[in-house]
Parts: C-alpha cells; structure tokens; sequence
C-alpha cells in the first residue's frame, strides 16, 4: 500500500514538471512574447530589447529552461511578469478562489446528477426520464459560454443575484458569508448544470446496464424490497464508470473554467491561466500549468481509491502483492 | 420506436448537410448589408387585408440601423419559390430575402450557415469522435487487459495528454504553420489535434470497464475455452464497454464543435466565410443582445442538441452480448 | 447624524470663507456645496482588467493610469474636451528662446498626501526617475524630443526650467503624461536601482502617496481597487470648496463586456472607462428611455482603425507579387474601390464617419477640411490597377498579374475585437467585387505585433492609434525613423522621396511656434499623405457613452476614459 501510494506521489511529481515545463516550452516558441504584447505597437527596437533583457527573454530557450527548473527545484517558481508578483503567491491565492467554486458546484452536480441518473438508468421508458434525459442532452449541447452567459443574464433581469464577481465592495448586512454565497450562485451553477448532466448520461447508462446482472435478478427473488436493490445494491455496481471519471471531473474543476470565471469575474485559476497565455507570461503559465497537473494527480488518485472501494475486485492496491 | 426517431433526426442532419448546396437558401457567403441581425421572416399565406395567397413573405425594412430595428414592409408581398435556381426554397425576390433563421451581425443569412455549418462542424466532430474512439479503445483495453507496467505506462501517458491545455500546442502550431491555410488543412489539424485530446477520457473509462470485465467469470470461462487474447478483447471486453462509449460520444461530440471556437482564438480555426457552429455559436454568445433581441442566433445550440439526442436515442438500448440472453428474466417493476 | 454634519460643513465652509479664500478647508463632505453639485457619495466604475503595477514607469496598461491618474497628478493636463494645456500643480509658464526653454512656476502651499510639502526637488526626482537607465521607464520615449532627453533645472524651491533640445513648439503638452512622484518615499529605491520594482501590486496601499485627489485604500486582487478621497488635494472647486467632490471610487475589475454592461444597465455600476460597442447601444437606449441611465454622443473619435501594406523593401523577396503588392497605385485603388457608407454601416451600424486621411473631424485644430475625399469608383479602381499590371486576363471576374498568377494577398487582423474582424471582412468582400483576392488571417495580438515588427506580413488591418491630438507630440508615426511608423518600421534614411518631403515638413512643424503657419504645414503633410496613401483609412467610429443617473458634472471626451479624465470634479447625487 505504502508503495502504491509511493509511486503514485513520484509520478505526480513527474507529471508535473513534465506539463510546466512543455507549457514553458511551447510558450517560448509561440509567436510573440510578453514584451511585444505589453509594449504593443510603436515601441523602438531598442526598447524592446532592452526590455527583453530586463525579463530575461533574451536567453535561449535551454537556458531560460535550466534557470528555471533549478528556481523550481528550490520552490522558487519565477516571477509573473505582467503582475510582478511571485508565482509562488499568485497561484494558490487564485486556486482558492477556485476550491471554492469547485467544490459548491461538484457537490450540486453529485447531489443532482447521480440520483436522476439512477432514476432514468432504471426507467426504459416513461415521461419523466424523457424529460431529464432531454435536459441533460440539452446542457450537454450548451458551450459552458452560452451557459454561463445566460445565466448572468437571468441574474441580471431578475435582479435578486449579483451579477458578478465574488464579494461586495460594502460587505451587506447579511455578513460576509452570505455575501459570498450569493455571489457563488451564478459561476457554481454554471459549472454545475452541465457536470451534473454529463454524471447523469454516465450514470444511466451504467444503471441500465447493472439492472440486468443476473445479481440484481438474484437479489430482488429473495425477496429484497425493490428500492434496497436499486439504491443500494445495483447502484454500488453502476459507480464504476463515474467513479472512474471523478477523479478527472475534480482535477479539471479545480484548474478552473476559464470562460465561466471571465464572463462571472470570479478571479480564479482558470482567468490567471487564461491571462497568461494571453499575455505569454512564461513563468506564470508554467506555474499554472503546474498546478493544473497537481491536481489532475489529486484527482485520478481519488479515483482509482473510489474505484477500489466501489469495486473490490479491482483493488489495484491489492493486486500489488502479486 | 424511440430509436427511430433518433435515427431519423441523425439522418436528416446528415442529408441537410450533405445537400447543403440545395437545401440552403443563399450561399454560404452572401450577406446582405441593410439586414443585420434581422428577425427571421415570418412565412405567411394571409395578407393584412385577409387574402390568401400561395407562401410568401414581407421584406425587411430598416427602421433604426444603430439600434438594429425592423418592421415588415406590408406594401410588398414576396412569394417563395420552390426548386428554382438550383435551390430547395427561396424567395423570388431578390430585394426581399428568405431569412427563416434571422441573420446575423453580418447580414448573412442564419439557415443557411447552419446548413453549411453542419457539413463543416458535423463533419469534424464525427472524424474526431472516431479518432477518439479508435485510439482511446485501442489503450484502454490494453492498458485494462495487459494490467501491469503496460497498464502504468499507458496511464501515465494520457494522464500528461489530458492535463498538457491543448491551447498551447495551438499556440505554438502557430507559428511554424503558414498564415493561410485551407479549410481542408484545418480540418485535418483539428480532426487530429481532437482525437489526441478526446482519446484519454475513452481511455481511462474502457480501462476501468476492461480491468473489471476481465475477472468475471464469463472472462475465464472464454479463456478456458480457448478464446486468444485478441478474441477476448474483441469479442467480449470490449463490447461490453460499448455503453460507456457510446455515453463518451454523446459527450464529445458537442465539446469538439465548441471547442473549435476556442482554439479559433489562438489562430488554428476555419477562416473567416467558412461556416461552422462552434463559431457562430462564439459570436453570438459575444453578442450582448442575443438573449433578449436575437435568439436565433442561439440555433446552433439547438441543432447541436437535435443531432446530440438522435444520437444518444440510437444507441441507447446498448446491452452487452452475455447480458443478452438473461434479458428475458429481468421484468417487472424494476423494468 | 447627518444634519449634525451637514451644520459642520456649512460653519465650516463659512469659517474657510471669511478666513481668506486660500486657507485648505478640511470641510467634511456630507451635504451640498454652494454651487449645488453634492459633495460625497460612491462611485462605482468599471475596469477591464487588473493593473499591472501602481509604479506607472513600470506599466503601461490602462489600469495602471487610471491608478496613476487618481492618486498621481502631473505638472499640467491637457483638457480633453477643449485640447487646452491647464495648469495644475504648475500654476503657469513662460517659453523663452523660440519655444526650447519652458520656465514653470509651481503652486505653493501643496502638500503629498501624508503632509509632506511639494516642491521643485520633486519635480526634479520625476524627471530622474523617468530617464534613469536601470529603471528603463514605459515613459521615457514620451517623455523625450528626437531621441534626446530633457533638461532639468530647479531656480528656486518652486520655479523649475525645462529645456529642450531643439525648439519644440508643442513641449508643454509632453508634460501631461509624466507623474509627480512622491521623492521622499521613492528616492531609496532609485538610488539603490529598485525603482521599477517599487510600487508593485504586493505594497501596502498606505505606501501610496501622492498629489492625486484620491488615495488608494484597497486592493482586492482580482476583484477591485478601491480609492478613497485625499484631503490634503490641493485643486479647489470654483466655489472655494474641497475636491475631490465623491468621498469613494470604486474600480470593479469586469473582463467581459456583456456582464459590464448588464451590470450598468440595471445600475449595479455607474459608469465604464470606456466607450460602449456598437451591439450595446440598443439596450442602453432602452434603458436611458426608462430613466435609469444616460445615453451620451460624443461624436467621431479621433482614431481610425488603419490599413496599410508592408512598404519595406525588399520585405517580399523573390515573391513575383512584390512587382505591384507596394506600389500607391494598389493603395488608392484600393481607397476608391471600398464603399466607406457601406463600411460604416457594416461595421458600426451606420454610427461611424468617412475619413480619408489620419485626421478624423475630432481634431478640431488640425483635421484638414480641404482635404479631398476619395470618391468611391470601382471602375476607377480597376483602371489603376490596370495600370500597374493587373487585369482580369481569363475572364473568370477576378484580377491577374502579365504571368496569369492570381491577385491575392493575406490581410492580417486581431482576433477577438469585433470593429477589426468585420472591418477586414468588409474590405475582402469589396475588393473581390474589383477583382482582388483577399485573405483574412485573424491571430491574436502578441502574435499579430510580432508579425509587424519582423515585418513579416504582407498587409495589416490593425489600429495605429495616436494619443494626443498635436501631430509634433507624434513623432515615432511620422518620422522615417520612427518606430511606429508603421507600413516601414525605423528606417535608418527615407526610403521614398514623399517619405523625405514629410520628415522635412514635420521638422519644421514642430519647430515653428506660429501656430497658424504649424496649421499649414500640416496640411501640405496631410496633403502628401493623401497622395501616396501609406495609410488607408475608411472609417472612424461615433464615440457612445452611458453612465448611471445618479452621476453628474462630468466633462466628457471622446478620448479615454471619457468621463473619468476630470475625476476630481465628478459628483454623484446620494
């Protein structure tokens, strides 16, 4: 077990550095760089390069990557260069922003997606598991822009959410939780919908197909009350295939949207990341490249837990003895 | 019954888009300057005065540009034409164009966008869904199969393809592809650059599918029979991950269309009068109006969404062959 | 409790008043001044993306200004709306010497926000900073004449000299854009070569001093600045009250413009700093007809988006179109074969303005009325490309060179700004009406700057935006050797005879301190310009604003931020 988790914490890192330094790379070589965007037009040539030098983009590719990965080495991750913040400080300030948003809308997702899941998985037919299926086609369907657009607009027309950000300038009466949770509305939903959707397809499928196991078939002749079968039996089954996913869903949600963070100005990762490829600001996507990865490794280990504990006989821990 | 309406639905995306020439009313790139972002016209067969009158439709005149107003032009009565010109409908006039989708903020027309849109975005995404397919089948069920080094390698692999922001690659594709490359070359950069991506989500769920799949009895019972490897994987594991594919193409194939809007930004999409809905679905979403003044320019979403559920309603009645037979069994309330 | 303040406020301004009109009233601020605009209240502006530093020499992005013009102040400002020079911490000025010595008479009695006095030594300090070689100042090329610094000299604690090295008539106007610092605070890091990094967005808003109206009180990453009013401003209102009249500004930092302007429309912002786009007039007129914002023209803006070919020679190489892709006659063909109404109507829904030249009417002083007009003829087009080679040989509709080789050429534009993109989709389309074959290449900005500068594209639809309006505060644009002279990028000599003609011209232009005989100069360049056409110019847009009801006083410009370069004498009813 200590050796599973071992070597899962080695890959980690590996995969880590792995992705910030191709970002690095493939930053480097895209045309343009942080000085031509933040200078714009009718900078003289001198400038530029004495700016360049001033950022250190004047060394080669090999060496900018050598200063780097030994800054990296020491935890020294480089310095923003439009921010002129360390990215040490700027990442996990942003990635919070994020957690928070990540974790309303993966616990709304969950909460909705995986029961009307089993209840559509269960139904071949009926009216009720058309309408959610459409639903979900639906939000499947809707680019998380279109999404998040919408619903600010509804938030705006309606006037009882705030239409952006993530605090008030004054915090209200309420206190600053409510505040916040107010503000969370919009950008959770936004992600939620859709999440909730996709763990709904996935999750009707596999119940449809666990149903028929001949288990389920045994289990309901002893006499085993319907719902108890379906609830708890045939769904630990039907797990799988989302608990195999879930691991990438909470990876991905916490590297954050970025078209719902922009349209929500929810200052979170996946904005930063986003104004960073924008403004070819190397150290910073590297950075959140990183980070990206961090948490994608977060997440398949939670996976690959879930999936053991769902499926016993695929224990991957176990069969490490063998 | 279900299934066919699906069937139906996926058919005639596809007949539509592989017609486009015909079924759409102008070309893909006309675009008429006093019309933008005008309302669909509406096809009528009573006048203002209460006559009837073959289909036909009221033009659209310009009652305020800056704020993008239109009224129906009642004097002048338009009556469509059906197979005329080389098309399936359109109206006889050419000063009033049919506009059944609205236009949009370029004057052109929405319909036919769409139409053409579909041949361009249908396209890719199937071409990529399959790509995604082929290559996250292939290592999930070797990765599931062989267990082990491979299983880790394999893994591992998709781990770094799945969290490596394929924007990036884009970015930097960029700048060693020429300036101006043809639709054609587009097509098949993004067709490939959306397999690689699309592959590791089939992958990582095939692989869970397999590893499970692969100590079950019917497994072993296969095996002892003689099955090789080859047979098992093909005839049985795989199939029996047929479900979880099938939910994953539903999945990607609307990610794919929107994604080509966004790596678009960074240079590596269709040029500009070639149609496709991810973009057009970008613009319209740019476009503060939309929700309120021009929703039509929201059908891509919709047709998306026609396409996504003819899809989903064929292939929803997947069972794995085993399971198949105990079919039978397994009535009453739970089904 | 506001009665209480109300009655404080009124003693107090009566107290100030009959003590003499030059004692600093810390009047508080709830209730109305005597000239009826209230005093006090919050104003909630928007921004587009966070600032970059609050060091103005290190940052150049517009949120950084906007910092630096509410907690900063400068020397004089030019008046936006009037394109007049006012003083402001210099009280006036005499040129000497044809306009190469500007003597300053600073204001007396200022004081930096934490009470230390302003005088001569920190104005000295501002120019040293701005030209100190380890800080490399984003201000440094503006804050320069020909490529040579400024001299500096202090006669007495509130009298400075300038000297420049050559007379230059519009000198004043280059001290708009240069920040009194704080030397006190800053001089350390200068000394000890830190001073780019001082002021970065980790100091601690305390830090922050300055002469501005507003102090900085909190910074919310990501989310907001926040600005709170300095009571040690030195501008007074016309009726002898303090300034800033708002006690707080708020800058909420918005990325995306549809949450902006949803946000405006239903009054959870009272302003943006900047214009409004074409698709939101209609849903802000709505709203201005319900009362509850106010919908402002302020006419045609001083910039058009640009089109020019890369004229550098030998830039197309063996390429068998360089034969005619620089010759003017492609570029005049080009400005008679695109309908300019049709172009506005497109692209701006009719709310834009034919221009023919870099001048838009909004240069009031130096916009050339004379100046001939472009008619729109496509068989005049045809002509002259005809003439240089080009004609439809195979009769397929489109143009092709003496070898059969089709007229084509890319355009390059940025991506993701919609005036650009339709822009370039509209000049396509007309010039396939005549023959040409375009295609539009849309990159993103780094990506499309760094194709201008290694001169690697073959034409561009981008802007070349000037920032004030005398044509001698623009000299990297019209020089030879300029650098954002943009169809031919710094030059070391004039490569045609036209682009010698109008180094000399301008010389003389900035030189001359007539203002009539500077005027027509301009206009013989304007003239020459018109002939060769580096530039093709279509259309400038009509500049909209909204801001909420309850904002008053405000001086609009169409120039950015349109209604916030005056914040001191914004007011808000509360």
């Amino acid at each position: 077990m200590i050796r599973y988790f071992a070597r899962r914490l080695a890959f980690a890192l590996v995969l880590v550095i792995g992705v910030s330094s191709a970002t690095l790379m493939l930053t480097r070589l895209a045309p343009g760089d942080f000085i031509t965007e933040s200078l714009g037009t009718g900078a003289s040539q001198q400038t530029i390069a004495q700016q360049r030098a001033r950022y250190g983009l004047d060394k080669s590719i090999g060496a900018q990557y050598r200063d780097w990965i030994a800054g990296a080495a020491r935890l020294d991750l480089g310095y923003s260069m439009q921010y002129g913040r360390p990215v040490r400080d700027l990442i996990p300030e942003r990635a919070a922003n994020t957690a928070i948003l990540a974790i309303t809308a993966l616990l709304f997702a969950t909460l909705i997606g995986l029961p009307l899941g089993v209840i559509t998985g269960s139904r071949r037919g009926g009216a009720m598991a058309g309408a959610i299926r459409a639903a979900s086609l639906v939000l499947l369907s809707m680019p998380p822009l279109l999404t998040s657009l919408f619903l600010v607009f509804l938030a705006a027309r309606t006037g009882w959410l705030p239409i952006s950000g993530m605090r008030s300038a004054t915090v209200p009466a309420g206190g600053a939780l409510i505040d916040l949770l107010r503000h969370l509305v919009v950008p959770a939903a936004a992600i939620a919908l859709p999440l909730a959707a996709m763990l709904e397809r996935l999750q009707a499928q596999a119940m449809s197909e666990v149903i028929r196991a001949p288990f389920v078939l045994a289990t309901l002749a002893r006499g085993v009350p319907q719902s108890r079968v379906l609830w708890r039996g045939a769904l630990k089954a039907a797990l799988r295939p989302v608990a195999g996913v879930y691991g990438l869903v909470i990876g991905s949600l916490l590297s954050g949207s970025f078209a719902v963070e922009v349209i929500t100005a929810w200052p979170g990762l996946g904005s930063l990341m986003l104004q960073a490829l924008r403004t070819r600001d190397i150290y910073l996507v590297a950075g959140c490249a990183g980070a990206g990865a961090l948490f994608l490794a977060c997440g398949t280990l939670v996976s690959d837990v879930a999936l053991a504990a769902v499926d016993p006989r695929v224990s991957e821990m176990r069969t490490e003895r063998a | 019954m279900t299934r066919d309406v699906g069937a139906a639905l996926v058919a005639l995306a596809l007949v539509a888009a592989g017609a486009a020439p015909i079924v759409a009313p102008h070309a893909p790139d006309s675009h008429f300057s006093q019309l933008l972002n005008a309302p669909p016209t509406i096809v009528r067969l009573v006048d203002a005065g209460g006559r009837w009158h073959a289909p036909f439709i009221y033009p659209w005149r310009l009652v305020n540009q800056l704020e993008q107003r239109y009224e129906e032009d009642r004097s002048t009565i338009a009556p469509l034409a059906w197979f005329s010109g080389g098309k399936l409908l359109r109206s006889s006039n050419d000063e009033a164009p049919l506009l059944l989708l609205g236009a949009d903020n370029y004057g052109r027309d929405v319909f036919t966008r769409l139409i053409f849109g579909a041949r361009t975005s249908l396209a890719l995404a199937i071409a990529s869904a399959f790509g995604a397919m082929f290559i996250g089948v292939s290592l999930g069920a070797a990765a599931g199969f062989s267990g082990g080094a491979v299983d880790e390698v394999l893994m591992r692999a998709t781990d770094f393809v799945m969290v490596l922001p394929a924007i990036y690659v884009a970015l930097a594709l960029r700048s060693v592809l020429p300036l101006v490359l043809t639709p054609g070359q587009v097509f098949a950069l993004l067709a490939a650059i959306f397999a690689i991506v699309g592959a590791p989500f089939v992958a990582r769920g095939v692989r869970a599918i397999v590893r499970s799949e692969r100590r079950l009895d019917y497994a072993a019972a296969a095996e002892a029979l003689g099955a090789s490897d080859a047979r098992l994987l093909v005839r049985h594991l795989i199939p029996a991950a047929r479900g979880f594919i099938a939910v994953q193409i539903t999945m990607l194939i609307p990610a794919f269309i929107v994604a080509e809007a966004t790596l678009s930004y960074v240079g590596l999409g269709f040029p500009d009068p070639v149609a496709s809905w991810g973009t057009m679905l970008h613009d319209a979403s740019t476009n503060i109006r939309v929700f309120a003044d021009f929703p039509w320019l929201l059908s891509p979403a919709a047709a998306m969404f026609l396409v996504v559920l003819g899809v989903n309603l064929v292939m929803q009645h997947n069972r794995s062959p085993e399971r198949l037979a105990l079919h039978g069994y397994v009535r009453g309330p739970l089904v | 409790m506001c009665r209480q303040l109300f009655l404080a406020a009124v003693v107090c301004t009566i107290a100030g008043a009959a003590c003499g009109s030059n004692t600093t009233s810390n009047a508080t601020t709830a209730g109305a001044s005597r000239s009826g605009i209230p005093r006090g209240g919050e104003l909630l502006v928007s921004v587009r993306s966070e600032p970059r530093s609050f060091n103005r020499h290190a940052a150049r992005d517009t949120t950084t200004s906007l910092v630096s013009n509410l907690t900063q102040s400068r020397l004089v400002r030019v008046n936006q709306a009037t394109q007049a020079v006012e003083p402001l911490l210099a009280e006036s000025w005499t040129t000497e010497d044809q306009g190469r010595q500007l003597t300053l008479s600073l204001r007396r009695d200022v004081v930096f926000s934490d009470g230390h006095p302003f005088t001569a030594d920190d104005v000295l300090f501002a120019f040293e900073s701005v030209y100190d070689e380890k800080t490399g100042s984003v201000l440094a090329d503006s804050l320069q004449e020909g490529g040579k610094k400024l001299q500096v000299s202090a006669t007495d604690p509130y009298t400075v000299v300038v000297t420049f090295p050559a007379a230059f008539a519009p000198g004043i106007r280059l001290l708009d854009s240069l920040p009194i610092l704080p030397r006190h605070k800053l001089e350390g890091a200068l000394k000890a070569g830190t001073f780019r990094k001082a002021w970065s967005l980790d100091t601690q808003p305390a830090e922050i001093v300055g002469l501005g109206p507003f102090l900085l009180s909190e910074y919310q990453p990501g989310q907001r600045l926040v600005f709170t009013r300095n009571p040690k401003y030195f501008a007074k209102a016309p009726d002898g009250g303090a300034l800033p009249y708002l006690d707080r500004v708020v800058a909420e930092i918005i990325p995306d413009q549809s949450a902006e302007l949803l946000r405006l429309e239903s009054g959870q912002l009272d302003m943006m700093t900047s214009e409004i786009s074409p698709e939101a007039y209609a849903p802000l007129k709505r709203a201005a007809d319900e009362g509850r914002v106010k919908l402002l023209d302020l006419g045609v803006s001083r910039n058009a988006d640009a089109f020019w070919f890369n004229l550098k020679p030998g830039a197309f190489g063996e390429d068998p179109r360089a034969g005619w892709l620089q010759r003017d006659e492609l570029r005049r063909a080009i400005s008679m074969a695109v309908d300019r109404k049709l172009f506005a109507d497109t692209v701006f829904f009719g709310a834009g303005v034919p221009v023919y030249g870099p001048e838009t009417p909004a240069n009031k002083i130096w916009y050339w009325p004379g100046l001939p007009q472009t008619p729109h003829d496509a068989a005049a087009a045809k002509q002259l490309l005809a003439s240089i080679g080009l004609s439809d040989r195979n009769n397929d509709g489109m143009l092709e060179d003496a070898q059969n080789r089709p007229a084509r050429f890319t355009l390059l534009t940025q991506k993701g700004r919609p005036n650009l993109e339709r822009g370039a989709a509209v000049i396509r389309d007309e010039l396939k009406k005549i023959g040409l074959t375009v295609d539009v290449a849309a990159l993103d900005a780094g990506a499309v700057i760094d194709q201008l500068l290694h001169a690697k594209y073959e034409a561009l639809y981008f802007n070349a935006d000037k920032s004030d309006l005398d044509p001698g505060t623009n000299p990297d644009f019209w020089f030879s050797f300029g650098s954002a002279h943009m169809w031919n990028l710094e030059e070391k000599a004039p490569v045609t005879d036209w682009e010698k003609k109008i180094d000399e011209l301008m010389a003389r232009q900035i030189a001359t301190l007539d203002e009539a005989k500077r005027k027509t100069i301009y206009n013989d360049v304007q003239k020459i310009f018109y002939e060769h056409q580096p530039i093709v110019y279509f259309v400038a847009p009509r500049i909209y604003v909204a801001h909420s009801s309850r904002v008053m006083n405000l001086t609009p410009s169409e120039y950015r931020p349109q209604l916030f370069w005056r914040p001191e004498t914004v007011a808000v009813v509360h």
